[in-house]
């Protein structure tokens, strides 16, 4: 009889959260949950050594422990460990950390074990892995090959190698059979609407659910993530402060990516360095994160300490690109016109308009608009006039509130379009990274230089950089 | 209305994992009764164990004496969940425990046997707990149930395995008191045992409220009892016709999506059973023994 009490364990967990969706709690305990969580993450990056792509996965910043002594040996022993639903779960907690404001603590220990339970590919498996993907063993088609995995990924693992012509090289292998398990398990629509209840209570579940299979199935493509890399490591090359490590194409298949290796200090020692240095490191996740939205139209999902390694002078080596979302044009549109309307033109109206537009705010709501602009002012309080301006832990923790606050009368009317789900983890990640630093900058004009819209002149030493950086590029490509 | 006399179903998780976790010996002397080689640890670790469970109560129930001894002693419906984690805490200790803790828990148990006696209000017989005839009633749908439900939803066991099992656990029986020639030792012998039992077996009021609680626990919230419904599904459809029959559950065969679907959500259990404390070392200690037991 371990059924009941797999039921009890399991509810325990989710009764609070359904409770906790219909009688919202004060703010005061997600704060300091999200503020928790984000220090767990950053012990998590303090914790781990090398310079692996994916050091970190489900349920978010826990360092898996890579247990050789249980390693799996057959493609079956990963079906075992990983199917019926197990290999989802840690991804639906991973991309639930990202769309909520934490998970309660007992799904986040449950996902945490799960993916404890997830051993290393044994050499020889992992090697069968390689050699499937590039036609011959890895000792071949890598000048050395360590056969060692350094991190866990959630769904593979991580080997250093040097290629043939001498790079030094992180390489990324999936445990075999997990595609087509995951795959089979995401067709069952009906159990992952009731675990996205679970894990992401605050969400709506149909919304969440087919944005969330979409990305889980991209995922599992190494060729996506790939492609992800090589898009934003094109553009950022010869950045004076971004650092995106470069794919090697011939090397990366299905369920290999091969990138370079790259190396700099984890988040948690970025803590202890001077403020002036934290504060350039902050400038320089800003620049990536919004430079990348507007000019690549790229959103990494995934941007929390672990994927970031620092080098003194601000310069950040950015990791992990499995959770990147492409934007069209026409998905952009509303979120620059949104911003426009609020931060440059002042005009409520058509703030609001635009918010209708986008779908994010139900058309004839019975809401003065006063009292929406009141709502959402906290999502651009940095950006309303320029100058510097210190980015606390309160402030974020305020973003995050109020992204979740179902109380507000403007709550009922507002939701987010399933192309903007993963962008809530602009609230969670972004700035919960930033108040954790207390970054100071003048965000607004730092945001002026990257809205396409304005253009504006450099605001920063980094600023300038960045502008000689693109000046370049747009001469080479002349 | 029945479920007015048990007790709810909350609160079984945290003892129930605890036991699991202190049935597996740290640092062991010896294999036990059943050791990392045998058939026994393996199919333990399936996921379709809780159908498993389910099915083994929902058999076990049709003996009149045996129901009766249980709904009349061992305070069932004060605390069903006390019961419950009662018997896995007993399982994991005979599986995986040392032989002299082994034959301390089945001392125990027996012990408590001695005192449960009395007169079955519907056959009008008496029963002593202590019996041979109902502990090996008990033993074999037990065994029957764990094949059965890993052909159904789980790891289907060969027909060599089935066999070993059936063997294997003989010794469970023994150590409850069954004398070992009483006990089926192959699967052959035990279809044919079940079979000589059938006709003594009947639903009776006992058994229809205690299933009926177990099969639709009072207490679980939504999410809880969907999943739920999928292991009472796989259990009532593992159970034999004329079991079912008894109970008047009707069941048509499960299809293979069907089937597929509740292997996922026993993948959704087994994941939040792996949350609780000591579970996932516990299963790694087993591991690891299975595989030096395998390489050597």
């Amino acid at each position: 009889m371990k059924l009941i009490r797999l039921l009890a364990a399991a509810m325990a967990g989710a009764a609070a959260l359904v409770l906790r969706r219909r009688r919202r709690r004060t703010g005061r305990l997600r704060l300091d949950r999200a503020r928790a969580a984000l220090r767990l993450a950053a012990r998590g990056g303090a914790r781990s050594a090398g310079n692996a792509p994916r050091l970190f996965a489900a349920a978010g910043e826990r360092r898996q422990q890579l247990r050789e002594d249980l390693a799996l040996q057959t493609a079956e022993d990963v079906v075992a460990t990983l199917g019926a639903m197990k290999g989802v779960m840690m991804k639906i907690g991973q991309m639930a950390s990202y769309v909520d404001d934490g998970l309660s603590p007992a799904v986040r220990h449950t996902l945490a074990r799960l993916q404890d339970s997830v051993p290393p590919m044994s050499p020889e498996l992992a090697a069968a892995v390689v050699e499937e993907e590039l036609g011959v063993p890895p000792e071949r088609a890598f000048g050395r090959w360590d056969p060692r995995p350094i991190a866990a990924a959630s769904i593979g693992q991580v080997h250093r190698a040097v290629t043939l012509d001498g790079r030094a090289v992180a390489v990324k292998v999936q445990y075999p059979g997990i595609a087509e398990t995951i795959a089979a398990d995401l067709r069952n629509v009906a159990l992952l609407r009731r675990m996205l209840r679970i894990a992401a209570p605050a969400q709506d579940a149909d919304a969440l659910l087919s944005e969330v299979r979409d990305r889980i199935l991209e995922e599992v493509d190494y060729r996506r993530e790939a492609a992800s890399q090589r898009l934003l490591a094109a553009y950022y090359d010869g950045h004076p402060t971004i650092g995106v490590p470069g794919i090697i194409t011939e090397l990366s298949t299905r369920r290999i990516v091969v990138s370079e290796l790259s190396g700099g200090a984890r988040f948690a020692e970025l803590a202890t360095w001077p403020q002036h240095e934290r504060d350039l490191a902050a400038e320089t996740i800003y620049r990536f994160v919004f430079r990348s939205l507007y000019q690549v139209r790229a959103f990494n999902g995934d941007p929390h300490p672990g994927n970031y390694l620092f080098q003194r002078g601000g310069r950040v080596t950015f990791l992990d690109f499995g959770l990147v979302r492409h934007f069209s044009p026409a998905e952009l549109q509303p979120l620059m016109q949104m911003a426009r309307t609020i931060c440059v033109e002042h005009d409520p109206e058509a703030f609001r308009r635009s918010l209708e537009d986008a779908g994010f705010l139900r058309s004839g709501a019975p809401i003065s608009t006063q009292a929406i602009v009141e709502h959402l002012a906290v999502f651009y309080d940095t950006l309303r006039e320029p100058g510097p301006l210190t980015i606390t832990s309160e402030y974020a923790s305020s973003v995050v509130r109020r992204f979740f606050d179902v109380r507000s009368p403007v709550a009922a009317y507002i939701s987010v379009p399933r192309p903007y789900v993963i962008l809530q983890r602009i609230n969670l990640g972004l700035f919960a990274v930033l108040g954790e630093l207390s970054a100071t900058a003048d965000w607004r004009a730092i945001s002026e230089e990257i809205w396409p819209f304005v253009r504006g002149p450099a605001a920063t030493p980094m600023g300038e950089a960045e502008a000689a950086w693109l000046a370049r590029r747009h001469a080479a490509a002349a | 209305m029945t479920a007015d006399l048990y007790a709810t179903a909350t609160g079984l998780v945290e003892r129930s994992a605890a036991a699991y976790a202190a049935g597996v010996p740290e640092g062991a002397r010896d294999n036990g009764f059943f050791g990392p080689a045998s058939v026994t640890w393996r199919v333990n670790a399936d996921l379709a164990s809780p159908v498993a469970g389910l099915r083994s109560l929902l058999m076990q129930a049709l003996h009149p004496l045996a129901m009766a001894g249980v709904d009349q002693h061992s305070g069932w419906r004060r605390d069903p969940v006390g019961r419950l984690a009662a018997t896995s805490a007993y399982l994991a200790t005979v599986t995986f425990g040392e032989r002299t803790e082994a034959v301390r828990a089945a001392t125990r148990v027996r012990r408590i046997h001695d005192r449960v006696r009395g007169t079955d209000a519907v056959t009008g017989q008496p029963y002593a707990a202590g019996d041979p005839g109902l502990l090996l009633w008990v033993h074999a749908a037990l065994v029957d149930s764990v094949v059965a439900a890993a052909s159904l939803v789980g790891t289907a066991l060969a027909a060599g395995d089935s066999n070993s099992y059936v063997a294997e656990m003989v010794a469970a029986a023994e150590l409850i008191g069954v004398p070992r020639p009483l006990v089926p030792s192959s699967v052959p012998e035990l279809d044919l045992y079940i079979a000589s039992v059938r006709p003594g077996l009947r639903c009776t009021p006992a058994a229809a409220e205690s299933m009926a609680y177990l099969l639709d626990p009072p207490g679980l919230d939504e999410d809880t009892a969907e999943i739920w419904q999928d292991v009472r599904d796989a259990a009532v459809a593992a159970l034999p016709r004329w079991a079912r029959q008894m109970y008047g559950y009707s069941a048509p065969p499960l299809t293979p999506g069907r089937r597929t679907e509740i292997r996922q959500s026993l993948g959704v259990l087994d994941a939040m059973f792996l949350g609780q404390p000591g579970v996932l070392e516990a299963r790694q200690r087993i591991s690891l023994r299975m595989r030096a037991a395998r390489s050597a």
